[in-house]
């Protein structure tokens, strides 16, 4: 039974996708339309399951299928041919081998597409198949004997409406082959309902296509009646709300690329229109992907890394983790002990430049920001001078030279610029090599294995180096001088503030933290634990029971029953990643503690960033996440998380546009765990916990 | 102006070879007309002489300086600040805001430290002196508890049964450095075995969970290399317990000791070349870790720094109340405070300052305290110029130990300020009166005088 329901929700997720709905619902209802002219009903029914039988024989994973990926191009085909022909069994044969001709194109060319090209495929396998058929079809006498059809319009609407209207809605239903007004309103009221930004792009997108080319026509009534304007409606649609994350500027680029569409159009309209075949959506497949292209290739910033359910999600996702996360994947500790001051950054403004701009030098200061006592005449002046370095990776140390002199303050060594020198491979894939060390202080050798700590040697002055400072990059490969890759540093304070995974600025004191066993023990949930909690609202009293499972992607979550919340640790910080599901409870745990500090120190803060659905739901979310896309700081929902006394967390939740000013306070459990947490007028405490449901 | 008479004495002329007085035997002169830049005038003219100055900023610069040699090498440090070294609250004060937590040695110091605002896990608790009912009390504070011999181990676990609850404890050991005198009075020997013994008994009571180390290896070291053997032994002991007896040794306090700029008396060198820096000592006690500990095991190393951080933020201004001229032919000065106020004034040959230029060649000099005592010394022989009554003395370092060492003998405890960072300053202990001493005296009525 679940599984023929999932197979059913697969279909209808075809239908919606080609409105870039992931949503059976709308699904269905599009569905549903489709029966109006049931010649087109029933060939995109055929279309679509032929497809779908036949990528489950050829064994396309399930996850992909579910999504209607690969069967939207076989189902609009499908609709193509059943636009044009009644259905019989000879129409029905020729649509089962086209739509399997489409998915098998379709595979084909999402693989070249997406490993060569990084873009998607949209309906590009469409264009081609249903135009191949189309030029095919005049050889098909048969089908053209017993299949042509006179279309059935329930045009009386067009009467009541005016034509700068109906031929918004014509066009919108056009998309399915069903150019009709009460299709189109149908289709919006979906769109609607699903997306407000996709309903707002496919009106601005309509309008701003038509307008042109009425322009350029020189005929209002001309351009309103095309209905192959559908063609910026989805181009407006994916450029603007899908592949692009929801901005001003996205919003732009998507009306540029409607209103240059229209040249296409027309173009492409002149040349097929002489062999006998429409348009298709031939003008939105190439505009769209060639911007998505470029976009790509320039990296632009709103190119979505991330596409989620409606462009809402893309948003709320996009906006809430760019705030959350930032860093890189590249992470490395910081490679001494104390506080020491950033010197020069990325493109620092003395050497950290070209080749070499992805590396950070660190230096001690004293009150007054010197770096040095005394007159600084000697190396012995320098703070920083013969401090201990300490590995920032876990991995092999590859290359180790140790010979070098210290230079005497004001001279360089410009033979050796890297002086004496750590190279370490960390196994994630790149080389972290440390530089200017003091001369036979590096108490490592080549082939030795460190940890993140271990010590490596003393800071020095050899090298291109005019004071003694460490001076650290990634690079991709042991050779000493290499390029340098992009990283960032992981559990850090600065200015009792900790960092999970950041750049400090230049000037900025930073001071590594190392993980706090004892803190860390407690942040440990290992599968099939649960707790049992009480929580207390007013007079009411309920149960939270929270077990922790697996999500095939191995990620860890608790399950509540109603929702899931999935947490995990990296690098010295535990995090709630993200929230699926409606459980108020659960997100009140999102919200007391989005992240913590692996690391205990009375008064450390902590900032973090909470999505729109954590703090507010419904008509409210909606209406906020749509005004964001306009203005990315609106929807700005900050926590400061802080250490209190004897491990106790207050958290602060502040927001200017929902008016939140609220303070949450966690307590840690002695052993394992979240002890209580407070909340406005609820409190969540725990009762009982329970290492396995078996145990 | 009438020139003041000046009996002739004659001085052996020592030039061009470093001798003990450090420069110009002659004319060198060591003048101070302030402190942080608060006229020294000034100061006795508001608060009197003698008067105890201690400097807010020289304090926290010092504490962040031996702070920052640490914490610069290794990632999991932790001072103790040293409560008998100076618990005047306000010095107190500005350390626990610096950092440290406090290291006790009594119930007194604890019961002190607690008033201060301290939580009981931020106090170490050591000491060969601990009542019943001050480690019930840090017992149930979750205090860092140092335990000194045998029968601590058996209060404790009495303790234990009565509070119903493990209690988390550290063993105090003393083991051979390198150094003379070796300390072996405090704590379990660790060569002998008895430290082991220690373990064995506390992880065979199951009452006790071990989960510090502690030594102290002297006081006033100036060898570095003492503190790397420590640290080694502390470490390999520390391990050896991890692996034989299950207990977690969570932290390393290997103690203070460290000296401060001032000289030894006996010690030829000045102390800038006597003394190394605090630098060397912290290199010698990481690299000392670091070529012990396992990798990516950083047990928190506690420090109980104390004469090294407060000695030289503290002076003492003195008045020469009179003069005279010793049957030797050395000049004598008395000054308004001697060994009642500098119990330092012992063991230390203090740097002495001058308020004012003075015209003059130095000869040499004594310097008496005002009490009616022959131990009432406070330099035996050093070189000034000739000195009006009424010219102050300022000594230093002296802000270790004698806020705490001094002693209500014959002259009352004078007025202890601090200059503050902003140049304000601040009485942090007001001088006494007969009302202070007579306080506590009870005078049966029948030997009232009528």
């Amino acid at each position: 039974m679940e599984k023929i329901k999932k197979q059913i929700k697969a279909v209808l997720n075809s239908y919606s996708e080609i409105l870039f709905l992931e949503n059976y619902v709308a699904g269905f209802v599009i569905l549903l339309a489709t029966f109006l002219n049931p010649n087109l009903g029933g060939a995109g029914i055929i279309a679509i399951i032929s497809a779908y039988l036949f990528a489950r024989f050829l064994g396309i994973g399930e996850t992909f299928l579910k999504t209607g990926f690969y069967t939207y191009n076989s189902l609009l085909v499908g609709l193509s041919i059943g636009y044009l022909f009644k259905l019989t069994p000879l129409t029905a044969f020729f649509i089962v081998a086209s739509s399997i001709t489409t998915l098998i194109f379709s595979v084909m060319l999402h693989s070249i597409f997406s490993y060569y090209l990084k873009i998607p495929i949209l309906s590009l396998p469409f264009v081609v198949i249903s135009s191949t058929i189309y030029l095919a079809v005049s050889n098909y006498t048969n089908l053209f004997v017993n299949s042509l059809y006179p279309h059935i319009n329930f045009s009386f609407l067009e009467n009541y409406l005016p034509f700068w209207i109906s031929g918004f809605f014509k066009s919108l239903g056009t998309i399915l082959f069903l150019p009709d007004v009460f299709v189109g309103i149908v289709f919006s009221l979906v769109i609607l309902l699903v997306s407000r930004i996709l309903f707002m792009l496919s009106v601005v997108g309509y309008y701003t296509g038509t307008i042109t080319a009425a322009f350029l026509t020189g005929s209002f009534a001309t351009a309103f009646s095309d209905i192959s304007h559908f063609n910026f409606i989805l181009i407006s649609m994916v450029l603007g709300g899908i592949f692009l994350i929801p901005s001003i500027k996205s919003y732009f680029i998507a009306l540029t690329g409607v209103v240059i569409s229209t040249i296409v159009l027309s173009a492409i309209k002149t040349f097929w229109s002489f062999y006998g075949i429409p348009a298709f959506t031939l003008p939105f497949n190439f505009i769209s992907l060639t911007f998505i292209y470029v976009l790509g290739l320039l990296g632009f910033p709103y190119v979505a890394k991330v596409i989620r359910k409606t462009p809402e999600e893309t948003l709320d996702f996009y906006l809430t983790n760019i705030k959350r996360y930032r860093g890189s994947y590249n992470t490395i500790h910081l490679p001494f002990s104390g506080r020491w001051t950033v010197w020069q950054g990325f493109n620092g403004k003395w050497t950290h430049k070209g080749n070499w701009r992805y590396a950070y030098d660190f230096v001690i200061t004293d009150e007054s920001r010197k770096t040095y006592r005394n007159d600084g005449k000697q190396l012995t002046d320098y703070y920083a001078y013969r401090k201990p370095v300490l590995s920032p990776v876990r991995g092999r140390v590859v290359k180790v030279i140790s010979d070098l002199p210290d230079n005497p303050i004001g001279q360089v060594d410009r033979e050796n610029n890297w002086g004496n020198l750590v190279i370490i491979y960390d196994q994630r894939g790149f080389y972290v090599e440390i530089s200017h060390l003091s001369q036979n202080s590096i108490k490592v050798k080549e082939g030795d294995w460190v940890e993140v700590g271990t010590f490596l040697g003393l800071c020095g002055n050899s090298g291109y180096s005019p004071q003694p400072h460490i001076h650290i990059q990634v690079q991709p490969s042991a050779d000493i001088g290499s390029y340098t890759l992009p990283f960032s540093f992981v559990s850090y304070i600065s200015q009792n503030r900790f960092f999970s995974n950041d750049l400090p600025k230049e000037g900025e004191i930073v001071e590594p933290v190392f993980p706090d066993k004892s803190i860390e023990i407690k942040m440990t949930f290992v599968l099939d634990y649960t707790f049992e909690y009480e929580v207390i609202k007013g007079e009411k009293r309920e149960n939270l029971s929270l077990t922790v499972k697996m999500a095939p992607d191995g990620t860890f979550y608790f399950d509540s029953g109603k929702g899931q919340l999935y947490f995990g640790k990296h690098e010295g910080t535990f995090y709630f990643y993200r929230i699926d599901g409606e459980d108020p409870y659960l997100k009140l745990f999102f919200l007391a503690l989005p992240r913590m500090p692996l690391f205990y120190r009375e008064g450390l803060r902590w900032e973090d960033f909470l999505p729109v659905k954590v703090v507010t739901g419904g008509i409210k979310k909606s209406l906020i996440l749509f005004f964001s896309s306009f203005n990315h700081n609106l929807s700005h929902i900050q926590y400061t998380g802080k250490f209190e006394k004897n491990m106790k967390i207050t958290g602060k939740i502040t927001s200017k546009l929902l008016n939140i000013n609220e303070t949450v306070q966690v307590e840690l459990d002695e052993t394992v765990g979240i002890k209580s947490i407070k909340f406005k007028d609820t409190y969540i405490k725990l009762k009982k916990f329970i290492h396995s449901k078996e145990g | 102006m009438k020139k003041i008479y000046q009996k002739p004495v004659i001085t052996k002329l020592q030039t061009g070879f470093m001798n003990k007085f450090g420069s110009s035997p002659l004319y060198a002169r060591k003048v101070r007309t302030d402190i942080d830049g608060v006229p020294i005038s000034e100061l006795v003219e508001k608060f009197g002489s003698p008067l105890f100055v201690i400097s807010e900023k020289q304090l926290r610069e010092k504490y962040r300086q031996i702070y920052s040699a640490f914490t610069n090498r290794y990632p999991n440090v932790q001072f103790g600040w040293s409560y008998k070294t100076n618990y005047l609250k306000a010095v107190c004060a500005v350390l626990h805001q610096e950092g440290a937590i406090a290291e006790v040695v009594s119930e007194f110091e604890y019961e002190k430290a607690r008033n201060m605002g301290i939580e009981g896990k931020d106090i170490i608790f050591n000491g060969p002196h601990k009542t019943i009912n001050a480690l019930k009390r840090a017992a149930l504070e979750g205090a860092k508890i140092h335990i000194d011999h045998f029968d601590e181990i058996t209060d404790l676990e009495h303790i234990a049964d009565e509070i119903g609850k493990q209690i988390k404890v550290a063993i105090r050991i003393n083991m051979d450095t390198g150094i003379h005198p070796q300390w072996d009075r405090f704590g379990f020997n660790l060569e002998t075995g008895q430290a082991l013994d220690a373990v064995k008994r506390i992880a065979s009571g199951g009452k006790l969970v071990l989960n510090g180390l502690h030594c102290h290896i002297g006081t006033f070291i100036l060898e570095p290399e003492a503190y790397g053997k420590e640290v080694e032994k502390m470490v390999k002991f520390a391990y050896e317990i991890e692996d034989n007896f299950g207990f977690k040794i969570e932290y390393l306090d290997i103690g203070g000791g460290f000296p401060s700029k001032n000289r030894l008396k006996g010690t030829y060198l000045p102390p800038d070349v006597a003394v190394p820096p605090v630098e060397e000592f912290a290199e010698k006690i990481t690299d000392s870790l670091y070529s012990n500990l396992r990798p990516g095991d950083f047990p928190k190393l506690i420090l109980e720094t104390g004469r090294a951080i407060v000695d030289e933020a503290g002076y003492l201004i003195t008045t020469v109340f009179a003069s005279k001229r010793l049957p030797d032919g050395r000049k004598a000065y008395i000054a308004d405070a001697g060994v009642n106020l500098l119990f330092t004034a012992f063991w230390y040959k203090f740097n002495i300052e001058i308020d004012r230029e003075v015209q003059g060649s130095n000869e040499p000099s004594v310097i008496y305290g005002p009490l009616c005592m022959n131990i009432d010394i406070i330099d035996e022989g050093t070189m000034l110029p000739p000195l009006k009554r009424g010219t102050r003395l300022i000594f230093s370092p002296v802000g270790a130990y004698n806020n705490t060492q001094w002693m209500q003998f014959i002259e009352y405890r004078p007025n202890v300020v601090m200059v503050m960072e902003d140049q304000t300053v601040e009485i942090i202990r007001e001088k006494e009166d007969l009302s202070d001493i007579e306080r506590r005296e009870r005078l049966p009525d029948r030997l009232k005088i009528k």
